[in-house]
């Protein structure tokens, strides 16, 4: 637009005019575009339904490489692609650098025909079939499991429901498991009151949709989720790094993904409403989830800034277990930030990476 | 100057973001957010289950007498495909496992090679016997 110089025109405004045109370039490309993320090479080796297992192209020689392979389980809600979000920024990269054979569950977007999925299909129908590839791909009887957000509360289930299986080392991060203390944060608030009706949705929606899940998690901090996140933008224009960094985080906050109807239906009644799996009334297919049974070495990672899962939610869980070794790291930043902010480098996965180091051969 | 100017600005602007976001969170976290909230909800979901029913029973009319299939048997056939696909995980795993148990049984050359390596030690020990007369 300003390619010639403009007539009459002092240089100084010339220059401040072709800057803010660049700025609202990139505004426009990066709020209209989605970045190219999760880039670090792999390879899918199994799939079930909507759900892929991805095995990610190993870079350290095999003879050097930790012999417990680490599975990932992220929630089922947003796209597990935060783990890998961009290269340098990806904690899967990170890990697989450090020497781990990093396998990634990929729950997938459920269609109509999966409103009807529980809690009890993914933990025992899924999450098994999947350890069952992993093992046989990597050769390993053992494995280590890290479950993030309702991943965690997965991972929780299928430790307490199969603690023979071979699950040598538990991560749970950002677990949002007891909710007895009803006033701990908004989403315990809203759901606990007598007009919320999580049956009614499902029954509306059969799938409770991602944007209405997107509202109540960005509703929670109204003021930074609608506005401070582009100002940030706005007054890092200039700055490239920033500005991917923005752009990456954006793509994947913006791509949303549908709740299972039963799922949800569990998660408001049995543990928001309930709080039946810390006090060791949830029941699966039949089996009682009894935490006790839990004797993998544990890390219970906690966000000192987390507004969607409080500390008051995932501290209780050290006392129920029976593992013998478990430790629990609270780490700055916040539900989402503690892991892809850019502290995580820093604060975070270093500290992950050593846990598991020291309980990986 | 331009950007003493900014900063006092963003500084001004941070400083009522903060307030404002602090308002805010106590504001969604109040009992009387929740209690609006979920009204809202139930009275939108109660004023538009009639119109979804009506547009149900349109469409699954209006696909019968075009012979076409209904949603509900499209989902029926992908439930069914996910039971398909369980039991073939099954299989596939199970062949895995007869895969691996074939491999480590010893080849037939290497069965081969036994009975001829006993061969080898009865002609030694024959030899042996020989020497010994």
């Amino acid at each position: 637009m300003f390619s010639s110089p403009l007539p009459n025109v002092p240089p100084e405004l010339e220059s401040e005019l072709k800057r803010i045109e660049e700025n609202a370039r990139t505004l426009v490309r990066v709020s209209t575009t989605h970045a190219t993320i999760a880039q670090t090479p792999k390879q899918v080796i199994w799939t079930l339904n909507k759900a892929k297992l991805y095995r990610y192209v190993p870079v350290v020689p095999a003879e050097q490489r930790h012999k417990v392979p680490l599975f990932l389980v992220f929630a089922l809600m947003n796209r597990p692609t935060i783990l890998d979000l961009r290269p340098g920024h990806s904690f899967i990269e990170y890990m697989v650098k450090q020497g781990f054979d990093v396998y990634l569950l990929d729950w997938g977007a459920p269609g109509p025909e999966d409103k009807g999925l529980k809690f009890d299909d993914y933990v025992l129908e899924y999450l098994p079939r999947a350890i069952r590839k992993i093992k046989a791909v990597s050769g390993s009887e053992e494995f280590s499991m890290l479950g993030w957000c309702i991943g965690a509360i997965l991972s929780t289930m299928y430790a307490a429901l199969r603690p023979d299986d071979g699950l040598k080392n538990l991560l749970l991060l950002t677990a949002p498991l007891d909710f007895s203390d009803k006033t701990a944060g908004g989403f315990v608030r809203w759901v606990n009151d007598a007009h919320f009706d999580p049956d009614k949705i499902v029954d509306a929606f059969g799938n409770v949709p991602g944007e209405m899940i997107d509202y109540g998690a960005k509703a929670l901090k109204p003021v930074e989720n609608y506005i401070g996140s582009y100002l940030t933008l706005w007054d890092n224009l200039d700055n490239p790094r920033a500005v991917e960094a923005w752009h990456a985080m954006n793509t994947w906050v913006t791509d949303l993904i549908d709740m299972s109807g039963g799922v949800y239906r569990q998660l408001i009644g049995d543990l928001y409403r309930k709080n039946k799996l810390i006090e060791g009334k949830m029941v699966l297919r039949g089996e009682r989830v009894d935490l006790s049974r839990i004797r993998a070495n544990l890390l219970n990672v906690i966000a000192l800034a987390d507004h969607i899962s409080p500390s008051c939610q995932s501290e209780s869980i050290m006392t129920k277990v029976s593992s013998k070794d478990q430790h629990m790291l609270k780490v700055k930043g916040g539900h989402i930030g503690m892991m892809a902010g850019s502290g995580a480098q820093k604060y975070t996965w270093p500290h992950i990476e050593e846990w598991l180091v020291a309980r990986s051969d | 100057m331009r950007d003493a100017s900014m900063q006092s600005w963003n500084a001004m602007r941070d400083a009522s973001m903060q307030s404002w976001s602090k308002m805010m969170i106590d504001f969604v976290n109040s009992e009387a957010y929740s209690q609006a909230t979920g009204q809202w909800l139930d009275t939108y979901l109660t004023m538009s289950q009639p119109f979804q029913r009506v547009i149900e029973t349109t469409m699954t009319q209006a696909l019968t007498r075009l012979n076409m299939p209904l949603r509900s048997d499209v989902i029926s056939l992908a439930e069914r495909l996910t039971n398909v696909e369980m039991r073939l995980d099954d299989l596939d795993a199970k062949l895995d496992d007869i895969l691996s148990a074939i491999r480590s049984l010893p080849s037939p050359q290497q069965t081969a090679e036994a009975p001829s390596s006993n061969q080898a030690a009865d002609t030694r020990a024959k030899a042996k016997a020989k020497e010994a007369h």
